[in-house]
């Protein structure tokens, strides 16, 4: 599940930061747990990290571990170096959650060949260091 | 409910209208820019800086406040002002909310300026400086996803996906408004290109070439907002106010996300023609917010000129060019003229309604439409009707 990507590190790794609404959520994604927010109160799932359910507005929430799988929504190659150090070109894809088709989360893709509109892709962990790891996409069927 | 909506119709007036050179370094600081831009749309109106009792405009922390500014060119204390964060979304609130101030008598003559060394100084978006400590960014940044230009090809090639949207519409629209920018003198792309030019240009990030994407401008530009009553006494024919609309929208960047191939501008357009009483077929000619060609297409749709998903057939079929059914981006827009975040398409708006755009001028032009980013990044936007009046 897990890969250490050259690239990555070859890009100048912008590190997140998180706040006091997503700390919580980068361990866990240290952890290598794909995990959203769940509603205790009316079950709606929630990304990126919030304190209130936007659907009931209950501060009841629990992590919830949810299958780590989504849909290509769309995705870029990006050629010009935006960031220092950025090695280009390279994949961003937007992927909308299966678990949580509101939502979408962005990530990085490793392959040879570009995405496909719609493909289904699975999450992978990839390792940083011990604080912190990152979520990439890759073909579903894999 | 119709009460509402008429809100403070054409009870407010552009006029006066100022600019600084377009450059890609002035060499000076924005405090300077703001200063010029704003004693020229004075001059524009034939008004004083004593006659001044307000000043707007909106920043990203990259420019000179109404609060350096008013007391740089030794004007009053501000019966009102405005000093509005974010970038091109809340271009068209500044001169709404400075229509508000001055229909609601808080203020008789607000100027709105926007001035910024984009090229020279600060560059938008992640690109020579530090992000910007959103709550989003973070699920964003560590992947090398941060700038504008990735942000709306992630977009746009979701448009393509689902409407067959193509690089060639794109295009087309990046032609049509480089042929507008010959017609300009401020402009500062008045070479001519060629469909040829455009899919040979470098990419920036695939759906995105270089001829996508807007130009980083040093700039100011700087409208004089007063009643109707009082412009109807001054140098300039007025423009009249007609609707102004800001807010709504939610974040696509990375939260609850439906369709992404439609903008907040789809739920701002009927209450922006409700205000105005207008329609899509009332728009004479329109300014629309085109950091990028897919932004021009996308609106071309949400604010109703066509059917959704056929804003790109839109283009290329002509209707945006000069001549067209609804010119649009007339000055070249920021592909061409230059990108001075959003105000310089409301002045080419006015100049329009003047009649005194010369080679580039829509004859009869009444009704314009100008609109600002429209909410793929940091959610809102806004927009404006004006009228000949
Ligand atoms: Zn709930």
């Amino acid at each position: 599940m897990s890969e250490r990507s050259e690239r990555i590190s070859g890009r100048g790794l912008i590190r997140p930061i998180p706040d006091r609404d997503s700390a919580a959520w980068w361990a866990r994604t240290a952890r290598h747990e794909f995990v959203l927010q769940g509603c205790d109160a009316c079950g709606t799932l929630r990304f990126p990290a919030r304190v209130y359910c936007h659907a009931c507005r209950s501060r009841d929430w629990s992590w919830r571990p949810v299958e780590p799988t989504g849909t290509i929504e769309s995705w870029i190659v990006t050629h010009q170096p935006f960031t220092p150090g950025a090695a280009t070109p390279y994949v961003v894809v937007m992927v909308r959650l299966t678990a949580a088709p509101d939502c979408v989360m962005y990530g990085n893709w490793y392959r040879d060949r570009e995405p496909h509109p719609g493909e289904p892709v699975q999450a992978s962990f990839t390792y940083v260091d011990e604080e912190l790891s990152l979520i990439n996409w890759r073909p579903g069927s894999e | 409910m119709t009460k509402r909506l008429l809100g403070f119709r054409d009870r407010a007036a552009v006029a006066g209208v100022g600019y600084t050179a377009f450059s890609k370094d002035s060499e000076v600081s924005t405090l300077t820019l703001a200063c010029e831009a704003v004693l020229a749309a004075l001059d524009d109106a034939g008004l004083e800086p004593g006659d001044v009792d307000g000043l707007a405009t909106h920043r990203v922390g990259d420019s000179a406040p109404p609060s350096l500014v008013g007391p740089a060119l030794g004007l009053r204390p501000p019966s009102w002002y405005l000093d509005q964060f974010g970038g091109g979304s809340v271009s068209h609130s500044v001169v709404g909310q400075a229509a508000l101030a001055v229909a609601s008598g808080v203020a008789e003559t607000v100027v709105c300026y926007r001035a910024i060394n984009a090229r020279s100084e600060f560059r938008m978006g992640g690109t020579g400086r530090p992000l910007p400590a959103s709550p989003e960014v973070q699920y964003q940044a560590p992947y090398g996803y941060v700038a504008p230009p990735q942000m709306y090809a992630m977009y746009a090639r979701a448009h393509m996906t689902k409407y067959g949207t193509k690089a060639e519409h794109f295009g087309q629209l990046a032609v049509t408004q480089r042929a507008n920018a010959t017609k300009n003198p401020r402009a500062l792309m008045r070479t001519p290109i060629t469909l040829d030019d455009y899919l040979g240009s470098r990419w920036i990030a695939e759906p995105f070439r270089l001829l996508d994407c807007c130009l980083e401008t040093d700039g100011a530009c700087a409208l004089v907002v007063t009643t109707a009553e009082r412009a109807r006494d001054l140098r300039r024919p007025p423009v009249l106010i007609s609707a102004a609309a800001w807010g709504g929208g939610h974040s696509h960047l990375s939260s609850g996300s439906g369709d992404v191939t439609v903008t907040s501008a789809a739920e701002l357009a009927p209450r922006l023609y409700g205000m105005a009483g207008a329609g899509p077929r009332d728009i004479d000619v329109a300014q629309i917010y085109d950091c990028f060609t897919y932004s021009v297409i996308v609106q071309l749709e949400d604010y109703g000129f066509c059917a959704k998903g056929e804003g790109g057939p839109y283009v290329a079929e002509g209707h945006t060019a000069l001549g067209g059914r609804l010119p649009v981006n007339t000055h070249g827009g920021f592909l061409s003229e230059g990108y001075v975040h959003g105000i310089n398409h409301i002045a080419e708006a006015v100049s329009q309604l003047r009649g005194d755009a010369g080679d580039r001028q829509t004859p009869g032009a009444e009704v314009a439409l100008s609109t600002a980013q429209p909410g793929y990044v940091l959610a809102a936007t806004s927009a404006l009707i004006l009228r000949k009046g």
